[in-house]
């Protein structure tokens, strides 16, 4: 069933290609990017697997003793949003704000330095759990922000971003909240630096999603966040909507716990059923930001459904540029897909060298003007989640 | 939007498995504390044992499955078993977990494998199912569950946080019935964590309605909910009329005068103050946080005594008669009733609020 579109009221980013949206969606045109080793914390791996680092002070204020970083870049794209939104901090204290953010490390208690002392037989001081008991991503928010509306953290691995954007917005829509803080956020990690390497798809170079020579994926870090509001309240502000959140759509492979079924049946469904919750038709879909994460069986299981339902469609993997920031990159994702209706281009998929010409239909090499109002997200993820959000700039 | 049905119970605890266990459980008015280790000396826990999980899966299947993961899925099958049969696609059938800490053993023996071996000797197994989802993913391969599959969490307010979701999907029509659980477990770090945080004030006997001292025991489990949109069938256990978070920074939650209030609390001072400001003076309460512990997933307990209390109409007498520390009413002996609340505050200001009512 159609279900009423959303009004986006405000958009911010921030990952390795820049620290606003309007830094990040300009780098990406310039297909600049710039993966490196990881700075924040080494490894032994012989393999130096690169990374999307955010290398430059992040634009909020905030100490990292306090808070994990997740929080951090949370807070940096939220109040991008926020002011993109025309909302001060201390009007949404009188409003009724539910925030649904989707993350992985950020709910993670797994503090590598404080459970090697444990492990010892120390006593580790507690200072990191406290910053972990601290930093639940949507709870930091809400206190920052003193919001009083719903509050989640959504923790449905890679797919978390999009789920907890489509999630919210139903919140809005039903009546929950008049406006909602959604998104994701994730920060750079050793412990799934090394887990990723553990799983053979981190690739020892930059990485090449679609690409014959692809072999996995790099990690990235950022965050993404949407303001999504009621007409009401967007009528009463006097304002105008960005855009719209039109339709969302999850259903699970149930098949494998980290490799997604061959045919992408999940996936397949999920896209069923945000077509049918958005009203919109394959065809007036302007182009698609998929998963694209550049390992072997992802990027294969993609083409394929991609190929079956949207032959004709463009689409790009932004992850090239971003790397995989796991429970903020739907969320990232969904922040560019907008930024893409609204100039109408599409950024070149950097890197992508040969198209591996055993899948179905590839990206766009180049930067690609794009015609249509209407624009798809998807994300797959560990646990076989699957998951799709439509935007669109007008109501649909 | 219409009340959710609870049609089907799937519980794990420390006070043994099942709602017929938990039953035996609240009639006594006591549950076991289990003696574990935690390095060098042994540590209080209402500790779940997955044993029955056989019934359901045999070995080979629950090779590489982890306790976190087991928890959710025995809570899962029983769950589906206890509703009956069920007539419906299982691609209408939503998954909800929610865990305030995910699957700390594993997560930590991912870190082991690091630290013993090196990075390059690092456990794929581990890592993969370190990641909260895992619990949903193993319930989704294992019972063929196709619908949408959502993992949340919220610390203590996991599982109200999860019951928005859960109402939201099935107000929009998205699925026919959710399969909610909240599932945490207990781990020698996170008995350590107790420990720092609380020192030598850790006992066995939990007084939760004693508000001023900490007697808080650690617990672990599941508790897992067959949720339907409320219809013209009765429903198995009871109707969750309302789900409401919040923060006490913007709001307080709105309570029904005379209704009686399953509390939360687990004997923690540091939001044991909360209770003792917010409770309406006249309030008829009741906890039984002493059956299973304290752990993000007991809300999912407390719920459950709300569905085993609705289906038989009559409310158990708290596990903590109040003794002289607490001034307000409990409820001491069994009593008719058809509606009441569960209500719990978190440490940082939230709360959530359930209302429940019996099938009329």
């Amino acid at each position: 069933m159609k279900k009423a579109p959303v009004a986006i009221s405000g958009a911010g980013c921030l990952c390795a290609a820049g620290l606003t949206l309007k830094e990040s969606f300009s780098a990406m045109l310039r297909g600049e990017r710039n993966p490196k080793p990881p700075v924040a914390f080494s490894s032994s791996h012989i393999e130096k697997f690169p990374v999307f680092e955010i290398l430059a002070p992040l634009p909020i204020p905030g100490s990292d003793v306090e808070l994990l970083r997740t929080s951090l870049l949370a807070f940096s794209a939220a109040g991008e949003a926020l002011a993109d939104a025309g909302l001060e901090p201390e009007q949404l204290g009188q409003l009724r704000v539910g925030v649904c953010i989707g993350t992985t490390v950020g709910s993670a208690m797994n503090n590598e330095d404080f459970y090697r002392d444990f492990r010892a037989g120390d006593e580790p001081e507690m200072t990191a759990i406290d910053r972990y008991l601290r930093s639940n991503p949507a709870a930091a928010l809400a206190r920052r922000y003193q919001l009083d509306g719903p509050c989640q953290t959504v923790v449905n691995a890679c797919s978390s971003g999009t789920d907890a954007i489509g999630l919210g917005a139903a919140w809005v829509r039903s009546g929950l909240c008049d406006v909602a803080v959604v998104g994701g956020a994730d920060e750079l990690c050793r412990t799934t630096y090394n887990g990723f390497a553990s799983l053979m798809i981190a690739d020892p170079g930059p990485c090449r999603p679609f690409s014959s020579q692809r072999k996995g994926l790099n990690l990235g870090e950022g965050a993404g966040i949407l303001i999504l509001e009621s007409a009401a309240m967007l009528g009463k502000r006097g304002r105008q909507a960005r855009g719209y959140l039109l339709g969302y759509g999850s259903a699970v492979d149930a098949y494998h716990l980290t490799a997604p079924h061959p045919e992408g049946e999940g996936l397949q469904r999920a896209l069923a059923e945000c077509l049918v919750s958005s009203g919109i038709t394959a065809e007036k879909i302007a182009f698609i930001n998929s998963h694209g994460t550049g390992t072997p069986d992802n990027d294969r299981t993609e083409s394929r459904v991609l190929g079956k339902l949207f032959p004709d469609t463009p689409f790009v993997a932004t992850k090239c540029y971003t790397g995989h920031t796991l429970g903020a990159a739907g969320a990232i994702e969904a922040v560019l897909t907008l930024a893409s209706l609204e100039q109408q281009v599409l950024p070149g998929n950097v890197g992508l060298g040969v198209p591996d010409t055993g899948l179905p239909v590839h990206p766009v090499a180049e930067n690609s003007a794009i015609r249509g109002t209407v624009g798809l997200s998807e994300s797959l993820a560990f646990g076989g989640n699957n998951s799709a959000i439509m935007l669109g700039l007008e109501v649909g | 939007m219409t009340g959710l049905q609870i049609n089907g119970l799937g519980l794990v605890g420390g006070f043994g498995c099942g709602a017929e266990d938990l039953q035996v459980a609240l009639e006594k008015r006591e549950a076991p504390v289990s003696r574990v280790n935690l390095r060098d000396h042994l540590f209080p826990l209402f500790q779940a044992d997955t044993a029955a999980l056989g019934n359901y899966l045999n070995k080979r299947a629950l090779r590489r499955i982890d306790h976190f993961s087991r928890l959710a899925l025995l809570g899962a099958f029983q769950a589906l078993e206890d509703v009956g049969p069920l007539e419906l696609n299982r691609e209408r059938l939503g998954v909800i977990i929610g865990s305030g800490f995910g699957a700390l053993k594993t997560t930590f023996g991912f870190l082991d494998s690091i630290i013993a071996d090196g990075d390059a000797c690092a456990s794929p197994t581990a890592f993969s199912n370190s990641v909260h989802n895992a619990a949903a993913a193993h319930i989704s391969m294992q019972l063929k569950l196709t619908g949408p599959s959502l993992t949340v969490s919220q610390f203590d307010q996991s599982l109200v946080s999860g019951l928005l979701s859960a109402r939201q999907w099935l107000a929009e029509g998205r699925v026919e019935a959710v399969l909610l659980g909240v599932v945490d477990e207990y781990c020698q770090v996170l008995g350590y964590c107790w420990e720092r945080y609380f020192g030598e004030q850790i006992s066995s006997k939990m007084r939760p309605l004693d508000f001023d001292h900490f007697s808080a025991v650690p617990g672990e489990g599941a508790a897992f909910f067959l949720l339907q949109a409320e219809a013209d069938c009765a429903a198995k256990y009871g109707i969750i009329d309302s789900v409401v978070m919040g923060q006490l920074w913007g709001s307080r939650p709105t309570l029904i005068p005379g209704q009686p209030l399953v509390l939360g609390c687990e004997g923690h001072p540091l939001n044991g103050g909360i209770y003792r400001q917010q409770l309406p003076e006249n309030a008829s309460v009741a906890c039984y946080t002493p059956l299973y512990g304290a752990a993000p997933v007991t809300q999912g307990f407390d719920l459950a005594v709300a569905a085993l209390t609705l289906k038989r109409g009559e409310m158990f007498p708290s596990a903590d008669s109040g003794g002289d520390y607490y001034s307000g009413s409990v409820v001491t002996e069994a009593r008719k009733v058809n509606r009441l609340t569960c209500l719990r505050y978190g440490f940082g200001g939230e709360y959530a609020v359930i209302q429940l009512k019996g099938n009329g």
